[in-house]
């Protein structure tokens, strides 16, 4: 695109923008022009938006989606039809549908269906810089300014996220039935060593119950962002000079195992906990004291309801902002899209119109759900034929309340994303490309030695040096090389 | 008995007389005899053993799974997985008619595909005959991917959604030809078809009065190949099939499992574990739906035992 | 040119007759097969559709294939689809011979006839539905195997992610899917072979296992060799369902369940290796092929008929 284009579509942005304003409704329909700007063209015949989702395909999408299309095509002049993929094949058939050029529009894509960085990097998503600047202009005051920050690709956005919890947060969790039976203190626990009178307290009040619930992809937290998840490179969180460290070599990570096998010798940790898929069992029999999880706002409440008795928590980390938290859900244009614009102009409503993303999530009033006050609504038994993930559909924040949500849910949220601290490497993506067998080296080396040592089951003593030797001989100071020198590029061009 | 008429047919001494004479001393001893019975036995019994089990955990009570496991006897039985899947509707029903259907269909289309061109290639006096084998036989060895094959099934042909994305891609094999074309070359003598010819007779004539006849037991086999292909696909619902009323049985089971993996896989995003986890039926229910849909198969497999035991010496030895 | 119409003209029946397989090759064998050349290309996607973004993509000669050797990745799928094949093999010829004869010597036929029934079942059975039966004995927490264990107080197995039990896992699965329904052939066989030689051995004082010996497995040897010959032949080609559905996908496992065909498929539909993994497919159809042939060439020595082609 040449510099006098990208002007000149700055400008027709900016008169489309105000011609919006003062038309006072979303326009209709009149703005055709495709992402290079080639110019205006009316036409009255609505475009057909083609959008492809997450979940388990429901009965009514098509109806609702009917009536989503009636209001898109009077605010934007654009249909929509969506195809819903089920959870487990998602994956797949979008790769299928995409390298073979599937005719689509929309697409959503996150850390953990349809890989949001590695696809934006083959070329499957439009870039969207220019797009956000043209059509986007509400959408950007509405969502917290950190999503569209973090979720850049070597510089450009692909994807617009979810406006929803923003930073990852652990906390600790506690099964507050056995706290008040054996009058546990849980106030002045943060760090992992302050854990250790209450384990103490209830291995010797009620041995037959769990005291530190773990599954096999615990890993004692330590203030650092894992350039790639769960792999031992990583930056510090307060660090200046972003120097990428092998995780396992840090004082803070030593100590964390070193008090791991301490709890696991004493018996805290369960001595499965290294081969345990999950804590479900666990958490259905309520034999267990604490464990450690993600927070969002209220999550207290949705933990409680789901297992059954009160579930309680406190801190455990601050409130980091990282390239996980903030590629969680988002919404993709397609590379392929014949109308990028108007997609770009359908995420824009979708996001902040109430309206339109509750009739996505809900279904159509009077049918689905009904209305019980302006921002609250309860679900109508035919709700069960358009049961939809909110997470995945975009703006969460513009949802109505449920009967047993509470009213200040929404504040809170935004009020948690504020709390929210960058991550210094937010929205730095490692391009493994160049290293990607010793990248599978060290993969299998990982398998080998990380749930043993994460959960105590083994001393660290004795095999951390050499868990630290394999990884280096499988190639890690290479990778770390490598990312280090991406890393610095990065920090350099957006003058960290 | 069977294998007795088998036996006769491929020019052995008559079986009947035989067998009176093989039941004076052609025996093992009675101990070796409690033995051979124990080992094919116990061997029988572990191969449908699992099919029983998951019939018991279908009807066991949900609750009591969660406490002890799978158990060959629960402590409470239920009727409970089998009443959700009866009242959440017709998809079970839809899937079973869209199974049954693609595989009726797809058996009878591809017999008739198999059939003719293996009969083609098979004859002698055809000009073209080593160019159409070898144009089925290379197909065997190379293949162009799945992607492509999306594509010339989905944007090509437009198949997508549609029954016969389910029926086409599985109608022809290469190796079945081959099967069938050697069926043909042993079991129907040339002369036979010789004087087919002089009496006038025209190839389709040849082929439908005096090929099909004697080559019945090849057929059946490649027959009741493909219907076990069709009923047991799940892939070509994978790539082609979005439509909810589309999808056939194995693929709605191998769905449920997938969604499975992808909750375990994301078991750290509470978001997509919870909402994903809402949709699944069940334990107990899945391993309802894997009893109905294996059902049809135990009914019908003695019939198809005959049939393949037949067929085999020819089919099975290339297999 | 005349002569050409003439000889269509001449064989239009039979023309006919291959038309609709020949169009069918066509479209579903041999116009995919361009997509070949995508081992050789950057994949990269382009906006029109796949061969566009084939087309626009980069050259990059044998880069897929060094790259794809120089990980270990093609030596473990290497590894596991030929061990794997080869312990089906050898296992299942032996085990199919042995339970074919002890059929055939099962003095009460009827009980044989129920045996074989049982057998039987597995076969046809989908790897979905054997996924699921194999999972209500493996499952962590409810599976049968782990309450076995504790009844002899031992500690339940996390099966899912441990790779050592694995091989024997697979050779199971597959013996137990399989052995039914070659032992049957074998079966057939065996009461093919001609009564008239076992009347003479037994006149000859020859006792059951020297008949065994000398008879029934000298007249099945040719069978034997000739169906494993072409299993040898396929040794590069391993059995999707089972490899991708019976340990569910399991990440832990990869090292001793990933064959070829599930490398191919994950490369494509999950971490979308487009290049990579068309590169190994096409690794498998070289090698392969290469297999094929020689194997049919050795089965065409040793008895014509047989061979495929």
């Amino acid at each position: 695109m040449q510099k006098g284009k990208k002007r000149w579509t700055a400008a027709l942005a900016t008169m489309t923008a105000l011609t919006l304003a003062l038309s006072g409704c979303g326009g209709g329909g009149n703005n055709q022009s495709s992402a290079s700007g080639s110019g205006g063209g009316t036409s009255d015949k609505p475009v057909e938006l083609i959008w492809y989702t997450i979940g388990t395909p429901q009965k009514d999408v098509d109806s609702v989606m009917a009536e989503v299309s009636k209001y898109t095509t009077e605010k934007i002049g654009a249909s929509v039809t969506m195809k819903m993929i089920d959870w487990g094949d998602y994956q797949q058939k979008m790769q299928v549908l995409v390298a073979s050029g599937e005719p689509m529009d929309i697409i959503f894509t996150s850390s953990g269906g349809f890989d949001y960085v590695q696809n934006a990097r083959k070329g499957a998503f439009a870039e969207l810089d220019s797009l956000i600047d043209q059509y986007g202009k509400e959408l950007k005051d509405t969502i917290n300014p950190a999503f569209l920050e973090g979720s850049k690709v070597d510089g450009h956005n692909y994807a617009i996220p979810a406006n929803k919890e923003l930073p990852q947060q652990e906390v600790w969790r506690f099964n507050q039935n056995l706290v008040d039976q054996y009058g546990i203190d849980t106030k002045n626990v943060r760090s992992l060593d302050s854990l250790e009178p209450l384990l103490k307290t209830i291995k010797e009040k009620a041995p037959d119950v769990t005291p530190f619930a773990m599954d096999k992809n615990y890993v004692p937290y330590v203030p650092y962002d894992y350039v790639i998840q769960n792999l031992p490179m990583a930056v510090k969180l307060d660090t200046t000079d972003y120097k990428i460290v092998n995780v396992l070599d840090t004082p803070e990570m030593k100590e964390a195992l070193a008090t791991m096998h301490k709890y696991y010798k004493a018996g805290y940790v369960a001595p499965e906990a290294a081969t345990t898929g999950s804590t479900s069992d666990l958490m259905t029999s309520g034999k267990w004291l604490l464990d450690r999880a993600q927070t969002q706002p209220f999550a207290d409440n949705v933990w409680s309801t789901s297992y059954g008795y009160p579930v309680t928590s406190t801190p455990a980390s601050d409130a980091i902002i990282t390239n996980n938290s903030v590629q969680g859900s988002m919404m993709a244009i397609s590379a392929n899209s014949e109308h990028p614009d108007k997609a770009m102009q359908f995420l824009n409503l979708l996001n902040t119109d109430p309206v339109l993303r509750n009739m996505v999530d809900s279904g159509i009033e009077g049918t689905h759900y009904k209305k019980t006050a302006d921002n609250r609504m309860e679900n109508l038994p035919e709700s069960k034929n358009y049961d939809m993930p909110s997470y995945s559909l975009g703006n969460n924040m513009l949802l109505y309340l449920n009967p047993n949500d509470p009213e200040n849910k929404w504040d809170e949220f935004k009020k948690f994303n504020e709390s929210g601290v960058d991550s210094p490497i937010l929205s730095f993506n490692f391009d493994p490309k160049s290293v990607s067998s010793e990248l599978a080296a060290v993969q299998n080396v990982k398998e080998q030695f990380w749930s043993s040592l994460m959960t105590g089951t083994v001393d660290p003593d004795q095999y951390l040096p050499q868990a630290i030797q394999k990884f280096n001989d499988a190639g890690l100071e290479k990778i770390m090389a490598e990312a280090q020198k991406q890393l610095d590029e990065w920090k350099a061009a957006n003058g960290k | 008995m069977q294998m007795a008429r088998k036996a006769e047919k491929a020019g052995q001494p008559k079986p009947e007389r035989l067998k009176k004479k093989t039941r004076d001393f052609h025996r093992i001893s009675p101990l070796w005899n409690v033995i051979f019975n124990l080992i094919a036995g116990l061997f029988a019994i572990a191969c449908v053993f699992p099919f029983i089990f998951v019939v018991i955990i279908s009807f066991t009570d949900e609750s009591v799974l969660a406490s002890e496991g799978y158990r060959i006897i629960p402590s409470k039985w239920s009727l409970e997985a089998y009443r959700y899947i009866f009242e959440s509707g017709d998809t079970l029903l839809r899937a079973y008619g869209v199974t049954i259907a693609v595989t009726l269909i797809g058996t009878a289309v591809s017999l008739v595909m198999i059939a003719l061109y293996a009969y083609a290639i098979s004859r002698k006096n055809f000009r073209y005959r080593r160019f159409f084998s070898i144009f089925a036989i290379l197909t065997m060895l190379f293949n162009g991917g799945m992607i492509p094959t999306y594509m010339v099934v989905a944007q090509l042909l437009g198949l997508k959604n549609s029954i016969w994305a389910l029926i086409l891609p599985l109608a022809m094999n290469a190796f079945y030809i081959m099967i069938l074309r050697t069926f043909y070359s042993t079991s129907v003598p040339d002369a036979l078809v010789e004087s087919g010819k002089i009496d006038g007779a025209g190839e389709f004539r040849i082929f439908l009065k005096i090929i099909v006849p004697l080559s019945l037991p090849g057929l059946a086999t490649i027959g009741l190949f493909s219907t076990l292909g069709y009923w047991n696909d799940w892939f070509n619902a994978l790539l082609y099939i979005d439509n909810p009323n589309l999808v056939p049985l194995q693929s709605m089971l191998m769905r449920i499992e997938s969604s499975m993996q992808f909750i375990q896989q994301n078991s750290a995003n509470s978001n997509i574990s919870m909402a994903a986890l809402s949709s699944l039926p069940q334990d107990t229910a899945r391993m309802a739906m894997v009893v109905l849909a294996t059902l049809p198969i135990i009914f019908a497999y003695p019939f198809f035992q005959r049939y393949f035991v037949q067929g085999l010496t020819v089919g099975a030895v290339k297999e | 040119m005349g002569t050409f119409f003439k000889n269509l003209y001449r064989n239009k029946a039979l023309l006919f007759m291959v038309l609709p397989g020949a169009i069918w090759f066509f479209f579903f064998s041999y116009l995919p097969l361009a997509g070949t050349i995508v081992a050789f290309k950057q994949y990269r996607f382009n906006r029109d559709g796949f061969w566009a973004s084939i087309a626009r993509s980069e050259w990059v000669g044998w880069d897929n294939f060094k790259f794809l050797f120089s990980t270990s990745d093609a030596y473990t799928i290497t590894r596991n689809t030929l061990l794997y094949n080869l312990a089906f093999i050898v296992l299942g010829l032996i085990f199919s011979v042995l339970m074919a004869i002890i059929l055939s010597e099962l003095v009460n036929r009827k009980l044989s006839k129920l045996y074989q029934t049982g057998m039987f079942l597995p076969y046809f059975l989908s790897w979905v539905i054997v996924g699921y039966f194999v999972f209500s004995f493996l499952s962590m927490d409810r599976g049968l195997l782990n309450q076995i264990l504790g009844w002899f107080g031992m500690d339940p197995i996390q099966w899912y992610s441990e790779a050592k039990y694995w091989p024997y896992i697979m050779v199971v699965v597959n013996l137990w899917k399989s052995i039914g329904y070659s032992s049957v052939v074998y079966l057939a066989a065996i009461l093919g072979i001609d009564k008239s030689l076992y009347e003479a051995a037994m006149i000859d004082g020859a006792n059951k296992w020297q008949q065994i010996r000398n008879i029934t497995i000298p007249l099945l040897t040719p069978i034997m060799t000739i169906m494993t010959l072409l299993a040898v032949g396929k040794i590069f080609y391993a059995d999707f369902g089972l490899f991708y559905q019976v340990p569910r996908d399991s990440g832990t496992l990869y090292a001793v369940t990933n064959v070829i065909d599930t490398y191919v498929y994950r490369g494509l539909m999950t971490t979308g290796e487009i290049g990579m993994s068309a590169a190994a497919g096409l690794y498998q159809s070289v090698v392969g092929f290469a297999l094929v042939m020689i194997s049919n060439y050795v089965v065409r020595r040793m008895d014509k008929d047989s061979a495929l082609f």
